[in-house]
């Protein structure tokens, strides 16, 4: 859990309460490399640069800037939609339909702005839209009371069948990126420009570890996925937690489809890569440290999942490695990861670091 | 047949006295084909302890958990300072000044001991509501402290803590609210006997000051003559047995049960023939 990190911890109730005097640098250094490996972000960091480390110095151009601008659209959008995932999963809940939110919000927006509405009114009522996806999602889930993971995959479908069926399978181009001469500035803005999704992630991934470590709302998505019960014994309006993340998860969703759409400035009705955006979102969130299980993740290391998985696909095909097999070294890669956190996560239980 | 009541004695419909914080009359409660409540009759009196008994299911947890707005009751009334009392949620209940200690504890494992302490009660910075953590930390210090368990780190999450430690953070989180009517569900079940002590030591002295009342769901015969004073007791759902604790004693209780448990088999046996 994210309110408990080695940062926060004020200097009198540190894990070793022995005299400082008395304890000698190299203990020290010890010390806080255990507590960083212990970190619940830890493991997920040292995976992510012993690979950044091994491509660097196998691949002749990795570490190059013009790399770095490649592998940016690979983990930028993931750690977004990861970020709002973190959320549902620390809940207790899954969210599936995020794939099929990022394919179907460019499409509103497309058709919100061809009905005369300016550029960011449209993305802010596209947004809206997909806000309220969220909200039928939360009400099936924790009203209605059908699992999350059977309410979502019915919205997945459902709404990329919509998507299908209103933008006739046809790509369109995405509206405020077909001007000639240059970038506007909404489009600079929104994804076109070459930093402008990393700075949308870093943006999302702050302000929600923020909001999840130092505000009511993160205390009671740890409470509500920790013992559900229990939070609504202590009064936590448990439904409403759960709904509120639900529209979370699918704004962030949202977000990531406009943004990918101006960077590429056409919309394209493919679900098999909105499938894909969902598998990296969901991995992202698992291999930085949220369990499926609920009670406990981190956004921050939702985003370094997202680097992780971002670098390894970008290296594997600057590497050469053949299309087949991408997918096969993927999947090995992150049950890899995931292993180490889980044999990480074991350690941190036995030794005394939050 | 429980209404003939126990021993000859029958429990009347609580008198309406002028200081009873809480009134409770002819609640039930039903779950599907189970009676857990049947005509509930109960009266707090201000800065009482009431010491409540009563066999595995026979509802008391369901009556705390009724009183405190957790669940509604299926029939009945309850009065909060002789004012109709009819709580929507546990939050509205906590308004209206009943904090609870829940059986289960309602306890976060995942979240640190002073965000439980303050689960729900959370104190916020201003302009922005971020948590202060810091004044959270130092008054559930001072709580726990002030009763004198011992919890040395308060950054760790419970998950790592002792049941009776676990149990020390729940009553003291309701003890350090500011309700005036305390309902505590088996506060001691996990409690050593020196734990135990001190949660007893801690009602004492909430009971000398005066200030709250307080339901408390007790197995322990001792606990309840020696912490409570006056015992009620919860059999075939409704309150079979209330008097002063003053007037009954270890042995008066357990000849009780004992002629329950003698009913109950004999009944069984009647069925079975
Ligand atoms: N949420 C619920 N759903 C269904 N049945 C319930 C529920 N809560 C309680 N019951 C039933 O109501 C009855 C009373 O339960 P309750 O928990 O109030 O007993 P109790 O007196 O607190 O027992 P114990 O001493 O074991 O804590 C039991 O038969 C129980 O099975
Ligand atoms: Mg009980």
């Amino acid at each position: 859990m994210a309110v408990e990190t080695g940062s926060q911890r004020p200097p009198g109730e540190t894990a070793n309460e022995g005299p400082a005097a008395s304890r000698t640098l190299a203990s020290g250094a010890w010390t806080l490399l255990k507590r960083f490996l212990t970190l619940r972000e830890g493991s997920v960091i040292v995976i992510t640069v012993l690979t950044i480390v091994y491509f660097s110095a196998t691949v002749d151009n990795f570490a190059t800037s013009a790399n770095f601008k490649t592998l940016l659209p690979y983990f930028a959008p993931v750690a977004i939609l990861a970020a709002g995932e973190v959320y549902l999963m620390i809940n207790g809940e899954i969210d599936l339909s995020i794939g099929a939110v990022y394919l179907f919000a460019p499409f509103i927006f497309y058709k919100i702005n061809n009905g005369g509405v300016p550029l960011i009114a449209a993305l802010i009522l596209a947004l809206m839209c997909c806000m309220a996806v969220g909200l039928i999602n939360g009400v099936f889930t924790a009203v209605v009371g059908i699992n999350s993971f059977i309410a979502t995959l019915g919205m997945l479908l459902s709404l990329e069948g919509l998507t299908l069926i209103i933008s006739h399978a046809q790509p369109v181009d995405t509206p405020g990126t077909n001007v000639v001469g240059g970038l506007t500035t909404f489009a600079r803005t929104f994804g076109g420009g070459t930093y402008s999704e990393l700075i949308w992630a870093l943006v999302v991934v702050a302000v929600l570890q923020v909001v999840l470590t130092l505000t009511r709302w993160g205390v009671y998505t740890v409470a509500v996925g920790g013992n559900r019960l229990g939070a609504a014994e202590a009064g936590i309006k448990v439904r409403l937690v759960i709904i509120r993340n639900f529209m979370l998860c699918s704004t962030c969703a949202a977000l990531v489809g406009v943004l990918e759409a101006v960077r590429t400035s056409s919309v394209q009705p493919d679900p098999a890569g909105a499938n894909e955006v969902l598998f990296d979102g969901i991995s992202a969130a698992v291999i930085g440290g949220t369990l499926l299980a609920g009670g406990s993740g981190t956004v921050v290391g939702a985003l370094i999942g997202a680097l992780f998985l971002g670098v390894l696909r970008d290296g594997l095909i600057i590497k050469g490695v053949n299309a087949d097999y991408l997918s096969f070294y993927l999947g090995l890669a992150i049950i890899i990861a995931m292993a180490a956190n889980t044999y990480v996560g074991r350690v941190r239980k036995g030794s005394g670091v939050g | 047949m429980a209404e003939s009541g126990i021993n000859g004695e029958h429990v009347v419909a609580p008198t309406a006295a002028s200081d009873d914080v809480l009134r409770v009359e002819h609640i039930s409660k039903r779950f599907g084909p189970v009676t857990a409540l049947r005509d509930i009759n109960m009266h707090l009196r201000k800065g009482e302890v009431l010491g409540l008994l009563g066999d595995n299911g026979a509802g008391k947890s369901t009556l705390i958990k009724t009183i405190c707005g957790f669940q509604k009751a299926d029939s009945g009334q309850m009065f909060l300072h002789g004012q109709p009392y009819e709580p929507h949620s546990v939050d509205h209940a906590r308004k209206l000044g009943i904090d609870t200690v829940y059986q289960d504890l309602a306890l976060v494992d995942e979240l640190s001991v002073f965000h439980n302490m303050f689960l729900r009660r959370e104190k916020v910075k201003k302009p922005l509501p971020f948590l202060s953590n810091r004044a959270m930390r130092s008054e559930a210090r001072e709580a726990l402290d002030d009763i004198g368990v011992r919890i040395p780190r308060l950054n760790v999450p419970v998950a790592r803590l002792s049941g009776g430690q676990r149990q020390a953070i729940a009553v003291a989180r309701t003890v350090h609210s500011e309700a005036s009517i305390l309902l505590l569900d088996e506060p001691l079940a996990a409690m050593g006997a020196k734990e135990g002590a001190l949660i007893l030591d801690l009602i004492q002295r909430l009971k000398e000051e005066g200030r709250v009342s307080m339901i408390m769901v007790l197995h322990n015969y001792v606990h309840v003559l020696t912490a409570c004073d006056r015992v009620n007791l919860i059999q075939d759902g409704v309150i079979a047995l209330d008097k002063p604790t003053s007037e009954t004693s270890v042995e008066e209780l357990t000849e009780i049960v004992v002629e329950e448990y003698r009913r109950a088999r004999q009944a069984a046996r009647a069925a079975g023939g």
